[in-house]
């Protein structure tokens, strides 16, 4: 037999515990995600106690280490991109809420309502985006608790 | 995580490594944190519950586990012991998949090495596979412990990834509580016995279902002079044991047989033992094997199991928490093994009830020497929460009979 790679799927199947199984998934994968914030955690460890091994770093320089002025303003810009980027799928629901708002006809887009529009709009997509995510989030009603009998089977 | 110190070990890399760490640490807060928590719960929440509405508390293990299962508890307990679960396997393939292609050769060279040491009689151990061997379908048709190929899964010719994938895997999910070379069982075991029977003096020991054989080499430990042999069903596991076997220099003879029917003959061995074995296969095929078991035993010769306790010596919620794993970890026959009654099994095969043997041992690695030499002195009754249990504290549970 020629070498073939390892099977990673589990015959028997895997049991769920939440009423929707996506519960199960999601947790699964926050928990792997969570292991490579470890594993991230552990090489940068590493890392310092090589440096500070080798010389290029003396013990405890990095927690009293401060950053410039402007790699501080960097960094400002940096963590937004990411809160942003973590929050996007929240963001495309306004995103959708203002592009319905954008697409009504302009027939009161006149000058007064241009005004106005920093406190309005606001008001205006808020009950909209939470209509829709009830509409979307409802869960579908399944068995709690899936067991898997297969194994038994002769 | 703990490293193995045999010349099979993974060459694994620092994120390898860092995975595999945080398995171990995930599994250790699961089994004793959110286990510890979920007990909590349960008797604050769950069987006052019960009781209100049942007027008993919770007779039988099924029935906590009915009470217990609507609870977030439970299902945050499960779900995450699953993912522990699968997350073992998967920090072991990816650094067994880059070791695979030169494992082989390494096995090989153990295989012809020459062995050195008091574990080293004739010099050298054996493997004998048996080529067209049917493994039982109770071994073939599922991955027990959601280890994805199972013990049995071959991947090229003379594969013995199996084998390595269970000895790593072990390693990780056992976050140390098995002993630095995963064989606390045996360790504590075969001391326990060589100190509570000084008498006997074993020539042959035959292990059952013995996979890689990290248990069967603590008898040649213990029992330097007897001749040691090692059965199970799958392939790749035999030839992963006989190279770990000959890495660690001792001498280990294993075999590709079933142990429903042994090819040994009638009283030809003084110790008959298995561990962790009897739960994984069904209950017919336990029947043969006590039988074969009594067979090959001389007269006067020990059959010892090490086992989960048996569901009628545990509380209602002991019971439910190890039942956890028959219905959620891929273990069908391990309830319906624990729901019998072991002196039953003994005496159905033949021995004499008054011969029957039961013990609680304390683990070697987490009590130490003194604490197993004075459990050798004096009996201890199935300790609810820490007997067969992986948990901080853990006992071992065995039982058998003198033929």
């Amino acid at each position: 037999m020629t070498r073939q790679p390892m099977r990673r799927t589990i015959r028997g199947g895997r049991p769920y515990f939440f009423a929707d199984p996506a519960v199960d998934k999601v947790l699964n994968m926050v928990v792997v995600l969570a292991s490579e914030v470890w594993t991230l955690r552990e090489r940068l460890l590493a890392m310092e106690a090589l440096q500070v091994r080798q010389g290029g770093l003396a013990a405890g320089e990095v927690d009293a280490f401060e950053f410039s002025a402007d790699d501080e303003a960097n960094l400002g810009v940096q963590r937004k991109e990411f809160i942003d980027s973590l929050f996007r799928v929240l963001a495309e629901q306004v995103e959708e809420a203002n592009r319905v708002t954008a697409a009504k006809p302009p027939a009161k887009a006149s000058a007064t309502a241009q005004t106005k529009a920093k406190t309005k709009p606001k008001a205006k997509t808020k009950p909209k985006a939470k209509a829709r995510s009830q509409v979307k989030t409802k869960p579908a009603a399944r068995s709690a608790t899936k067991s898997k009998k297969s194994a038994r089977k002769k | 995580m703990l490293e193995l110190k045999h010349e099979l070990k993974l060459e694994k890399t620092r994120d390898e490594k860092a995975r595999m760490n945080f398995v171990s640490g995930l599994r250790a807060h699961v089994l004793n944190d959110m286990a510890s928590g979920m007990r909590t719960v349960y008797d604050a929440e769950v069987e006052p519950a019960f009781r209100r509405q049942h007027k008993r508390a919770p007779a039988q293990g099924p029935e906590v586990h009915r009470a217990i299962k609507p609870h977030d508890c439970f299902k945050f307990y499960s779900s995450l012991r699953v993912t522990a679960q699968d997350m073992v396997w998967q920090s072991v393939i990816p650094p067994l998949e880059r070791n695979r292609p030169e494992l082989k050769g390494r096995a090989a060279k153990l295989a012809a090495k020459q062995l050195k040491g008091k574990g080293a009689l004739r010099g050298k151990g054996s493997l004998n596979l048996q080529p067209g061997f049917t493994v039982p379908r109770y071994v073939s048709a599922i991955d027990v412990h959601l280890m994805a190929g199972n013990y049995d899964g071959e991947y090229e010719t003379d594969d013995l990834a199996a084998g390595s994938l269970y000895d790593n895997g072990l390693a990780v999910f056992s976050f140390g509580l098995m002993g630095q070379n995963l064989d606390d069982i045996g360790q504590s075991i075969a001391g326990f016995i060589k100190l509570k029977f000084p008498e006997l003096k074993p020539a042959k020991i035959l292990d059952l279902g013995c996979t890689i054989g990290h248990n069967t080499g603590s008898w040649k430990d213990h029992f330097p002079d007897a001749e040691m042999h090692g059965i199970d069903v799958a392939a790749p596991c035999l030839r992963y044991a006989h190279a770990r076997a000959q890495a660690q220099d001792r001498e280990l003879h294993f075999h590709q047989m079933n142990a429903e029917q042994l090819d040994f003959p009638d009283a030809s061995f003084d110790v008959v033992f298995s561990s962790m074995f009897l739960h994984e296969i069904p209950k017919k095929a336990i029947a043969r094997v006590m039988a074969e078991a009594y067979r090959v035993l001389k007269p006067g010769g020990l059959m010892l199991h090490m086992e989960l306790p048996p569901n009628s010596q545990l509380s209602a919620y002991d019971a439910f928490y190890l039942d956890w794993d028959s219905a959620y970890n891929n273990e069908p026959f391990y309830k319906p093994f624990r729901d019998l009654r072991p002196q039953d099994l003994c005496k159905q095969a033949g021995f004499s009830p008054k011969n029957y043997v039961q013990f609680v041992i304390p683990s070697v690695g987490w009590y130490g020497e003194e604490v197993s030499r004075a459990a050798a002195l004096q009996p201890r009754e199935v300790d609810n929460d820490k007997t067969g249990r992986l948990t901080d504290g853990i006992m071992w549970y065995c039982f058998g009979a003198w033929k």
